[in-house]
């Protein structure tokens, strides 16, 4: 009789075991809404993300001022990004609402949209799909003009290629880093297990010396 | 869905939940006796586990909760269980948040104890496929009072924040039936090799 339930009981524990690695296996993932932002060609462009895998589709992003009033509004797209284009350099921050109770917000500062947002306001009279366009040479009127030299024209297209291209170049860095920022590491997972396993300990030993005084 | 973070929900609503969450660790740490440490130990560490593992599922991303299991298990220890659990995910990875913390335990952990602690005398009076569909139905049930909950916390805060009933009803069927087939198996594998945990006598000798 004993030794059946020893044995059951043996068992059990090895279930267990087996239950929590094969929940360390999967560790890597987990759940927590993070998003990325940055500007590119004066226009705010990103996506949130679920730690884990998955973006948002389809649900709300707003866009507020330094002062909290909200200035932008719209829906994600399918593949979970929002863009938004403002018409003047500020601080802005970002809310993307999953809808379910994730939310997460983000900021952009002022000085990331300056030089871009005047390029912006240069090129009005250009197309909108030019503009949007890295890629694209620079719309700028006055580039193809090069008589009467202005030194603060070139330094606003020189400044607004330049930072086209670094935020071309690294938004994959920022998006790697948005990624790894979040990631739950088996080293963290390790240490709330052993926490827990402390903690069972301090109970266990804090309920024994108040049997033993009882009996004393 | 369930770790709602901090800065998002009304102070009466953190106070709520915080005292609701002092009051139900009270009681579940007073109901705990030495023989209880371990067991509840093991179910920290695995709702600790479990919750960190997100699927993505539409829209959104879910991950299991096992409040039914431990509220079967458990009854009102689930609490200090889900309690530690929450915690060291708060801290450890900035899941949910502190100030959060209480209304976070209440919305998990009392669902589960409370359909817990009301299915479990009927545990002992079904055989096999009974035991199955009662883990199953107190999960799934589960699951839905902790939507519920959340919901709730997040309407009372402010009507902004109340979830979209679409992405809520996407995430939260997948769960509720991921939950109930893991804790169906879980109670029906408990009650053959481990009945005391699920409070049912053991089987005499012989039996198999």
């Amino acid at each position: 009789m004993t030794r059946s339930i020893a044995a059951r009981r043996r068992g059990v524990r090895i279930a267990m075991a087996a239950l929590a690695v094969f929940g360390f296996a999967g560790a890597a993932q987990a759940h927590r809404l993070k998003m990325f932002a940055t500007v590119e060609a004066g226009e705010i462009s990103g996506y949130a993300f679920f730690i884990g895998g998955g973006r948002p589709e389809g649900v709300d992003f707003v866009i507020k001022d330094a002062a909290g009033a909200e200035v932008f509004r719209g829906k994600t797209d399918e593949r979970g990004t929002f863009r938004w284009r403002p018409t003047s350099p500020a601080d802005y921050t970002v809310t993307v609402d999953a809808g379910d109770g994730h939310w997460i917000e983000g900021s952009i500062a002022a000085d990331r949209l300056g030089a871009v947002a005047t390029k912006a306001m240069t090129t009005t009279a250009a197309s909108t799909s030019a503009a949007t366009s890295a890629a694209a040479p620079a719309p700028v009127p006055t580039a193809a003009c090069p008589a009467p030299v202005d030194p603060a024209a070139i330094a606003a297209i020189v400044e607004a290629r330049v930072d086209a291209s670094v935020a071309r170049q690294l938004r994959p860095f920022i998006e790697a880093y948005d990624q790894a920022e979040g990631r739950v590491r088996l080293n963290d997972v390790m240490g709330g297990v052993g926490m827990i396993v402390g903690l069972a300990g301090a109970g266990l030993w804090a309920t024994s010396r108040r049997r033993r005084e009882g009996e004393g | 869905m369930a770790h709602i973070p901090d800065g998002v929900l009304s102070a009466p609503v953190l106070i709520g939940g915080a005292v609701l969450a002092v009051a139900g660790l009270a009681v579940g740490l007073r109901r705990m006796d030495e023989a209880d440490i371990p067991k509840t130990a093991i179910l920290a560490a695995v709702f600790f586990v479990a919750s960190l593992v997100a699927v993505p599922v539409g829209p959104s991303s879910i991950h299991l909760l096992l409040s039914g299991l431990m509220g079967l298990v458990l009854g009102t220890r689930a609490i200090p269980a889900v309690f530690v659990g929450l915690l060291l995910q708060a801290v450890l990875f900035g899941f949910g948040g502190l100030t959060s913390l209480g209304v976070d335990v209440v919305d998990i952990a009392f669902p589960g104890v409370i359909l817990g602690l009301v299915a479990r005398p009927w545990l002992s009076r079904v055989g096999g496929l009974g035991k199955v569909a009662i883990g199953g139905g107190v999960a799934a049930l589960a699951v839905a009072g902790t939507a519920a909950c959340v919901a709730a916390a997040l309407a009372l805060s402010s009507a902004d924040y109340l979830p979209s009933l679409r992405i809520v009803a996407i995430t939260f069927v997948p769960l509720a039936l991921a939950e109930a087939t893991i804790t169906g198996f879980v109670v029906s594998y408990l009650a053959r090799v481990k009945p005391e945990v699920l409070g049912l006598a053991l089987p005499s000798e012989g039996a198999p």
